[in-house]
C-alpha cells in the first residue's frame, strides 16, 4: 500500500500509520451500516423470513394445525387447475384495468378541473373529492349495498321513476357485480389519486404554458404537449402503485358482494383470504400468494421500466 | 490483505439467514401442540372465554353461581368478544403460538364447520361425548349432529333452532289470503297471483351474501327432507329433494311470490318489511330477537308465528338453521372445569328456561320443551301469542343439520348457481349438477 504526497510522488506509509488508518478506515466504513442495520434486522425479520416463510408453505399441505406435509409442487399444479383461480385471475385483470385505465385518467381530469384558474371553493372541492379515501370500506359497502339492491336500492328507484325502468340486479348480474365494484373502487380511490397529480400540476412552469400559447396551442394541445410531459414522472408512479392496489383489491368485493355472484368478482386476494381463513387450506393460500406476488413484481418491474421511473429524462 | 468493510448486501444477507433460521425454528417448533400442564381439579377457575355474542356473555356470568354450586370449581371468566367467523382463525393461530388459546369457547355452526378439517377438532377441542351420556336420550340428538365428527361431540349446541315461519296476520287479511294454509305451493300459487298488481311476497331468500344464500336454500331443503351433506360429510345435493326444493323456490322468485333481498338482516329485507312487501318469513326461532323485532319495532303486534306450511311432495314439518356450540379446548389446566362450566350451565333445565326467556334460545333438552314455566311465556310482539305451543307442536320432528370440513367451498360454489337457477338461467337438475361439478373440482385442492 501506498500514499501519495502533494507532488504526486507515492512515499511509502509505516507500518504503525496503517494501523491506525485500517482501523479508522473499518470503524468508518462500518457505522453507517450499523446505524440502518436496525431496519434491515427488521426488514429481514418481518419481509424476507415471511416471504420464505409462505414460499415453503406452499409447498406443503397444512390445516393450521399439526406439522405442515410437504407435498412439492402439488399446489401450484392444483392452481393451474382450479378454475376458481382462473376466475379470480380475470377478475383482478378486469380490476387493474379499471383502476389504470379508467381510475388514473378521472384522477387526472378531476385534478385538472380543480387546478384551473379562478375555480371558487377549490378547497371545498378538494375535501369533497378526498372523504371517500378515509371513509371506512364497512360504511362505503353499506351505503352501496343500499344503492344497488334490487328490490329497495336507490338507484333502481331512481331508475324507475326517472325513465320507468325495470329493476336491475345490480350485484347479482355477473357483470354489472363487476362494473359495480369498479365504479365503487373509482369513486374511493379518484380523490386520492387526484391529489397526487393536483401537487404535479401545480408544479408546471407557467412560463411553458405562456410559450405554448404564444406558439398558439389551444388548450387541448397544451394539456398533451405540455401538461403530460411534465407530469410524467408522478403519472408513472400513480400508474403503478394504482396496478398494484388494485392487484390486491379485497375490500370492494368482499364487503360488497363476498365474491359473488357466485365467484364473478372474486379477486385474487379474496381467493388466497377464502383458502386460508375460511378453508384452512394454508398451503395452497400460500401458493396462491406466491404467484400473485410473482405477477405483481413481474408486471411492477416491466411497468418501471417501461414509464422510466427514477430515471431523469 | 485487508478486509473490506461489509456491504449492505453482505448486511442484507447476513440478517435475512440468521433472522430466517430463528423464524423459520420457531414457526416449525410451533406447529406441533405441546404437552398439557397439570390439570386442575378443583377450588378456583379463572376461565379465559371467548364468544361472539353478548347474550352468552350475560347468560354465562349470571350462571356462575349454578356452576359453582354443580362443581368442584369457583368460576370467574375473563370474557374476550370476537367476530364469529374470526373465533376459529385466532383459536388456530393461538394453539399453533401454544399460548393464549382460551378455556372455554362459542363455534357458530358456519365456524365450526372449519375446525372439521384435518385434526383440527380433535387436536384442539375435548371430546363431550362421555360426559353427556346420561344426557344422550334426553338431549336432541339433531342438534348432536352438526358439531360432532367421527362420532365424537366436540361442542354443545346452544339452541334447538327450528324454523317457523313468521307472518303478518293483517296482511293477510287485507290481501283475501287465508293465513292457515296447509301448503307451501298453495301459498306460492296465492301470492304469484297478487304480486303483479300488489308487489306482495310470502317471504324471502338471500342472494347476495354465499352463506345466506345458501342457508336460506337448505331451510327448505332441510324441511323438504333432504340436506346438503350425508352423515359422513358426502355432498348430496343431486337428489330428488333438492332439485324440488331449487325448482319450488325458483318458480317463487320467478312469480314475485318469493321475494330476493341482499341477505337476510340487512337494509334490503328491512325496507321489505318496514314497506309490507314481504309478509311473513321462513325463519329459525332465533331470528324473532335478530332479525324481526330489530329490523321493524314498530310492527310490534302485528306478527304471529305458525308452523311451516308443508311441501306437497313431502318432508317436515320444520326445518333448522343456525347454532352455536360451545367447547372445552384440550391439554389445558382448566379443561376440565371448562368441561364442567358447559355442562352444569347448559344440561339443567332452569339454565335452559332462563336461555329462553333471556335469549329467545330454545332448550336443547327434549323434556324441557314439556316445562310449563315456557308454555306460559307470551310475547307482546307477537300480539301476546305463546309461541311455545308452535315449538312444542313440532320439536319431534327436527331434522338432522349434517356438516363438512369443505362447506365453505360448498356455499361459495352454490350460491351462484341458486342464483342462475333463481333467474331462470338454469334449471334447478342443471344448476346442481353444475355446483356439484364445481365442487368436486375445488375441494380436490
Amino acid at each position: 500500500m501506498s500514499t501519495s504526497t502533494a507532488t504526486g510522488v507515492p512515499v511509502a506509509a509505516s507500518p504503525e500509520s496503517k494501523t491506525r488508518r485500517r482501523k479508522l478506515n473499518t470503524s468508518g466504513g462500518r457505522a453507517p451500516y450499523l446505524f440502518i442495520a436496525p431496519f434491515y434486522v427488521l426488514y429481514g425479520l418481518f419481509m424476507i423470513v415471511p416471504v420464505l416463510a409462505a414460499v415453503y408453505l406452499s409447498l406443503t399441505e397444512w390445516v393450521g394445525l399439526g406439522s405442515p406435509r410437504f407435498i412439492g409442487v402439488t399446489n401450484y399444479v392444483n392452481l393451474v387447475q382450479d378454475t376458481s383461480f382462473g376466475t379470480a385471475l380475470v377478475n383482478s385483470l378486469i380490476y387493474t384495468l379499471i383502476a389504470v385505465f379508467i381510475v388514473v385518467p378521472c384522477s387526472l381530469l378531476v385534478a385538472q378541473a380543480l387546478n384551473a384558474k379562478g375555480l371558487k371553493a377549490r378547497d371545498l372541492f378538494r375535501v369533497a373529492f378526498f372523504i371517500p379515501m378515509v371513509l371506512s370500506p364497512i360504511v362505503i359497502a353499506l351505503i352501496y349495498s343500499l344503492i344497488f339492491d334490487t328490490d329497495y336500492g336507490l338507484l333502481n328507484s331512481a331508475l324507475k321513476a326517472l325513465f320507468g325502468l325495470p329493476n336491475t340486479d345490480w350485484l347479482g348480474d355477473p357483470t354489472l357485480a363487476k362494473l359495480a365494484i369498479g365504479f365503487v373502487l373509482l369513486w374511493r380511490t379518484v380523490g386520492y389519486l387526484t391529489i397526487f397529480f393536483l401537487a404535479a400540476l401545480q408544479a408546471v412552469s407557467p412560463e411553458q404554458y405562456e410559450a405554448a400559447s404564444l406558439d398558439g396551442a389551444g388548450p387541448i394541445r397544451k394539456f398533451f404537449s405540455v401538461t403530460l410531459p411534465e407530469i410524467r414522472p408522478v403519472t408513472s408512479f400513480v400508474v403503478v402503485t394504482s396496478f398494484i392496489s388494485a392487484a390486491q383489491l379485497f375490500d370492494e368485493p368482499y364487503l360488497l358482494t363476498k365474491g359473488g355472484p357466485g365467484e364473478a368478482t372474486l379477486s385474487v386476494a379474496m381467493f388466497i383470504y377464502r383458502a386460508a381463513f375460511e378453508r384452512q387450506q394454508f398451503g395452497y393460500a400460500a401458493a396462491a400468494g406466491v404467484v400473485l406476488f410473482v405477477i405483481v413484481f413481474g408486471v411492477s418491474q416491466i411497468l418501471n421500466r417501461a414509464l422510466a421511473i427514477g430515471r431523469t429524462s | 490483505m485487508t478486509p473490506s468493510p461489509p456491504t449492505r448486501r453482505d448486511l442484507f444477507r447476513w440478517g435475512a439467514a440468521a433472522g430466517g433460521t430463528v423464524a423459520l425454528g420457531a414457526l416449525l417448533s410451533a406447529c406441533s401442540t405441546g404437552p398439557g400442564s397439570t390439570a386442575v381439579t378443583s377450588g378456583a377457575a379463572d376461565l379465559s372465554f371467548w364468544t361472539h355474542d353478548d347474550g352468552y356473555v350475560k347468560f354465562f356470568t349470571e350462571a356462575l353461581p349454578t356452576a359453582d354450586a354443580a362443581t368442584k370449581y369457583q368460576y370467574a371468566l375473563d370474557i374476550t368478544k370476537i367476530a364469529a367467523a374470526d373465533i376459529p382463525t385466532k383459536l388456530i393461530a393461538q394453539a399453533v403460538a401454544n399460548t393464549g388459546t382460551p378455556d372455554v369457547v362459542g363455534l357458530e355452526i358456519g365456524a365450526f364447520a372449519r375446525t372439521l378439517r384435518g385434526d383440527i377438532a380433535k387436536e384442539l377441542l375435548v371430546d363431550l361425548s362421555p360426559s353427556i351420556a346420561d344426557y344422550k336420550d334426553d338431549l336432541i340428538g339433531a342438534r348432536l349432529t352438526p358439531f360432532s365428527k367421527e362420532g365424537k361431540l366436540y361442542a354443545l349446541d346452544s339452541d334447538t333452532p327450528l324454523c317457523v315461519y313468521y307472518y303478518r296476520p293483517d296482511q293477510f287479511k287485507k290481501l283475501g289470503i287465508p293465513d292457515d294454509l296447509a301448503t307451501w305451493e298453495e301459498y306460492e300459487a296465492a301470492f304469484a297471483k297478487l304480486n303483479p298488481s300488489k308487489g306482495v311476497s310470502m317471504h324471502a331468500v338471500a342472494t347476495n351474501d354465499p352463506g345466506g344464500a345458501v342457508q336460506s336454500y337448505q331451510i327448505m331443503l332441510l324441511q323438504r327432507g333432504g340436506d346438503l351433506w350425508d352423515v359422513d360429510g358426502n355432498l348430496t345435493i343431486e337428489t330428488p329433494e333438492a332439485e324440488e326444493t331449487l325448482a319450488f323456490i325458483a318458480k317463487g322468485v320467478q312469480s314475485g311470490a318469493i321475494a330476493t333481498v341482499a341477505d337476510m338482516y340487512g337494509p334490503s329485507l328491512q325496507s321489505g318489511l318496514k314497506s309490507s312487501s314481504i309478509v311473513g318469513v321462513d325463519m329459525p326461532s332465533w331470528y324473532a330477537s335478530y332479525g324481526i323485532k330489530p329490523n321493524v319495532p314498530e310492527q310490534k303486534g302485528t306478527w304471529k308465528v305458525r308452523k311451516l306450511p308443508v311441501f306437497a311432495g313431502g318432508g317436515r314439518t320444520t326445518s333448522v338453521g343456525g347454532g352455536t356450540g360451545f367447547a372445552a379446548i384440550r391439554n389445558k389446566p382448566l379443561s376440565q372445569a371448562g368441561v364442567d362450566l358447559v355442562l352444569s350451565t347448559y344440561l339443567n333445565a332452569d339454565q335452559q328456561v332462563k336461555r329462553y326467556r333471556d335469549l329467545g334460545y330454545l332448550p336443547t333438552l327434549r323434556s324441557v320443551f314439556d316445562d310449563p314455566r315456557l308454555s306460559a311465556i307470551s310475547d307482546p310482539y307477537f300480539d301476546g301469542q305463546r309461541l311455545f305451543g308452535v315449538y312444542k307442536d313440532v320439536i319431534d320432528d327436527v331434522p338432522s343439520q349434517h356438516q363438512s370440513a369443505d362447506t365453505a367451498i360448498l356455499q361459495t360454489v352454490l350460491s351462484g348457481y341458486l342464483l342462475q337457477a333463481y333467474k331462470g338461467q338454469l334449471t334447478a337438475k342443471q344448476a346442481l349438477s353444475a355446483a356439484a361439478d364445481d365442487f368436486r373440482g375445488q375441494a380436490r385442492a
